[in-house]
């Protein structure tokens, strides 16, 4: 009966045309419009290196913290010309740099002639500079308070050691992770939750108060447990097939590349359908009202957790995290978002596992609730 | 008689309305019990409460002995039941669709594959294997909701209303099938407000209204409690009232009803009712044009207890 139920199960589902759209063609389409609409956007994106100059005086070769800055930054950011003030403010003046730099009286000026995102860089990184200069100083005084004797070749490692870090730190924070896979990780999160309408069109098929089907299901003498089981993995099935195309057009048709993280990727995204799928199966079963009030409130409860998530800005979820952890804690979305990103902010995967085992409880927790309310299901009316 | 249901004082409300209202009766194995009652009488709430699909106030319901409940599934087992709604999957066939719902029953799939055949035997849908529910008219489709419910060959069978808005041709059909059922040994309890239906294939008959049995009884049974012998109409083009005064002077007549050039007298308990009638209009030179008799309906059973019509 496990395996009948299971087999027509899957054909209402892939015989329903509005659900295979959802399911399969809706991701492909968007995952289509994102490549169309932010494949530009990374190449316009990309920084390239912009001239600037810097007064090459005895103040600037005097400082050290600000040279090695400097080496380091012309790899990436900078073309630098090393000149004098006269030709310095001669090449501002004919635009042929962004602005330069000058240290003069232990202060470092830049001069530029407009605010735009170059000079804005430019600005910032004088700025970081500044900040570091100042920690070097906290840390030489330091050494003086606490030591008579003052070990400046020590200090002087200590200083670009830090500088080193800083660098290095920005380099490996998101720069693998862009803008165009954040919102790719964003849809494999959306058609994971999708599984939620998947679930609940298959649970309503078995409750009297939905159809005269479901009601002659009811009077069948299946026991609820069975039907669940087999009709949560029927659409388990249908889900997982519309996320493996998803994958499969990304991959091979736009050219994604997921990079050496695919398979946490993959596995992420099987255990949040599955989050999505439960979540959808416990609307059905909890609410007594009809399909049209059951998919408005599993796309209302999922555009709500996706912006606490964090989808429509980072920044959010960073607010909530702060404020009301708890709400992340028990957010499907979030969970999933959050292990998609941990895969590239922290160098362990230690917050990946936990959005893993949050998901599976989850899913748990909603198959057990649907599960009880089916079992103990008589209504006032039908 | 063997008993299979036993109902026991069921009432169900919604908010303040009494849609079932203390209601108590008996169904024997083997036996077609007709429910007749117009709409919103309580037979389909009656029905769902029996097959535990809804929660009621107060009662008892005993099913082959064993008090109903949601995981009864031992008696489910036993139980067909067909809705008045058409319960099948558009996005299957004829076919698949009473495979899916003998499935729920039967495991064995040679013995589902025989069962499903005698179905579409039983409402001669054969012809209709790989239809989808969208390409069958009406009363095909009632017929493929009927099939899905009794594929299982049931012991109980729930028919309710199931020939609403057919053609007269899928009607038969579907009273011929019920009775073959009761031949092959169901016991079937079948709700429905077409009292012809309930004359012609029930055992028994409990008469409903606003949730409450009003009588309950074979068909002859209940026609005694009208005292009608029987009902004759006869078209008058011409009668005035000392005629009708006369009419009603005669031997056995209950009633006299003069309306749209159409007389209708109803008669007691008597003999030559019909003779004397006409010796009258013989007698007083009173033409006419048709002239017939009936024996007395549900509907005047009903409209003699209630004092209203079956179908208003």
């Amino acid at each position: 009966m496990f395996w009948h139920n299971l087999k027509y199960n899957l054909m209402f589902l892939f015989k329903n045309k509005n659900l295979i759209f959802w399911t399969f063609a809706f991701p492909i389409i968007m995952a289509t419009l994102f490549n169309l609409a932010f494949s530009d956007i990374e190449k316009n994106e990309q920084l390239n290196k912009f001239n600037i100059a810097i007064v090459d005086n005895t103040e600037y070769q005097n400082d050290e913290v600000l040279k090695t800055t400097f080496q380091k930054l012309e790899k990436d950011i900078f073309d630098i010309e090393y000149t004098n003030i006269e030709k310095a403010k001669e090449l501002l003046e004919e635009k042929e740099i962004v602005g330069y730099l000058e240290k003069k009286e232990n202060n470092i000026n830049i001069n530029i002639n407009k605010n735009g995102i170059e000079e804005t860089i430019f600005k910032y990184v004088v700025d970081e500079i500044m900040i570091i200069n100042s920690v070097s100083k906290d840390l030489i005084n330091d050494e003086i308070a606490s030591n008579n004797q003052i070990n400046y070749e020590e200090i002087y490692q200590r200083v670009l050691n830090k500088i080193n870090e800083e660098i290095k730190l920005n380099d490996t924070s998101p720069s693998n992770l862009s803008y165009t896979m954040i919102e790719y990780y964003t849809l494999i999160a959306m058609t994971c939750l999708y599984g939620g309408i998947i679930g609940m069109t298959s649970t309503n098929n078995m409750l009297a108060n939905m159809s005269k089907k479901g009601s002659r299901v009811a009077v069948s003498p299946i026991k609820k447990s069975k039907l669940l089981l087999s009709s949560t993995i029927a659409s388990y099935i249908v889900e997982i097939i519309g996320v493996a195309l998803l994958f499969l057009y990304t991959i091979f048709v736009i050219g994604v590349d997921y990079g050496d993280k695919i398979f946490p990727v993959i596995l992420i995204a099987l255990i949040g359908s599955l989050a999505g799928l439960t979540f959808g199966i416990a609307i059905a079963t909890l609410i007594k009202k009809n399909e049209t009030t059951k998919v408005g409130i599993i796309i209302s409860i999922t555009m709500i957790c996706s912006f606490l998530s964090g989808m429509m800005g980072i920044t959010m979820k960073y607010i909530v995290d702060k404020n009301f952890r708890i709400l992340n804690l028990i957010n499907p979305t979030s969970m999933i978002t959050d292990g998609l990103y941990s895969l590239y902010y922290y160098p362990t995967m230690e917050r990946y596992w936990f959005n893993i085992i949050s998901l599976l409880i989850f899913s748990t927790v909603m198959i057990l609730v649907s599960l009880v309310e089916l079992r103990r299901q008589k209504y006032d009316s039908i | 008689m063997k008993k299979v249901i036993e109902v026991k004082n069921l009432t169900k409300k919604y908010k303040e309305l009494k849609a079932v209202n203390g209601l108590s009766f008996d169904v024997y194995e083997n036996e077609i019990l007709g429910l007749l009652g117009p709409n919103g009488s309580g037979k389909s709430t009656t029905i769902n409460c029996l097959l535990s699909l809804l929660n009621f106030d107060e009662g008892k319901i005993e099913i082959l002995g064993k008090e109903m409940t949601p995981d009864l599934y031992e008696i489910k087992r036993k139980i067909g039941v067909v809705f008045q709604e058409v319960a099948v999957f558009d996005e299957l066939t004829v076919y698949e669709n009473i495979d899916y719902f003998c499935g729920l029953y039967i495991e064995n799939k040679e013995k589902r594959k025989k069962y499903v055949k005698d179905a579409l035997q039983l409402v001669k849908l054969e012809e209709f294997l790989n239809f989808k529910p969208k390409q069958l008219s009406g009363g095909l489709l009632r017929r493929l909701n009927i099939a899905c419910g009794i594929a299982h060959k049931p012991e109980i069978i729930f028919l309710d209303e199931p020939t609403v808005a057919v053609d007269p041709q899928s009607r038969n059909n579907i009273l011929d099938g019920i009775k073959k059922l009761r031949k092959d040994g169901a016991t079937i309890i079948y709700t429905t407000h077409y009292m012809e239906e309930v004359e012609l294939i029930c055992d028994r008959i409990i008469i409903l209204d606003k949730g409450k049995v009003i009588a309950e009884g074979t068909k002859e049974e209940l026609k005694e409690l009208t005292g009608i012998e029987e009902k004759v109409t006869i078209e008058i083009n011409d009668l005035n009232e000392s005629h009708i005064e006369e009419i009603y002077k005669l031997p056995n007549v209950k009633t006299v009803e003069y309306e749209g050039e159409k007389l209708v007298i109803t008669y007691g308990k008597g003999k030559n009712n019909f003779s004397k009638l006409l010796d009258y209009l013989k007698k007083e030179e009173i033409y006419y044009n048709k002239i017939y008799s009936e024996r007395p309906t549900l509907n005047d059973v009903f409209l003699e207890l209630t004092g209203k019509e079956l179908r208003d």
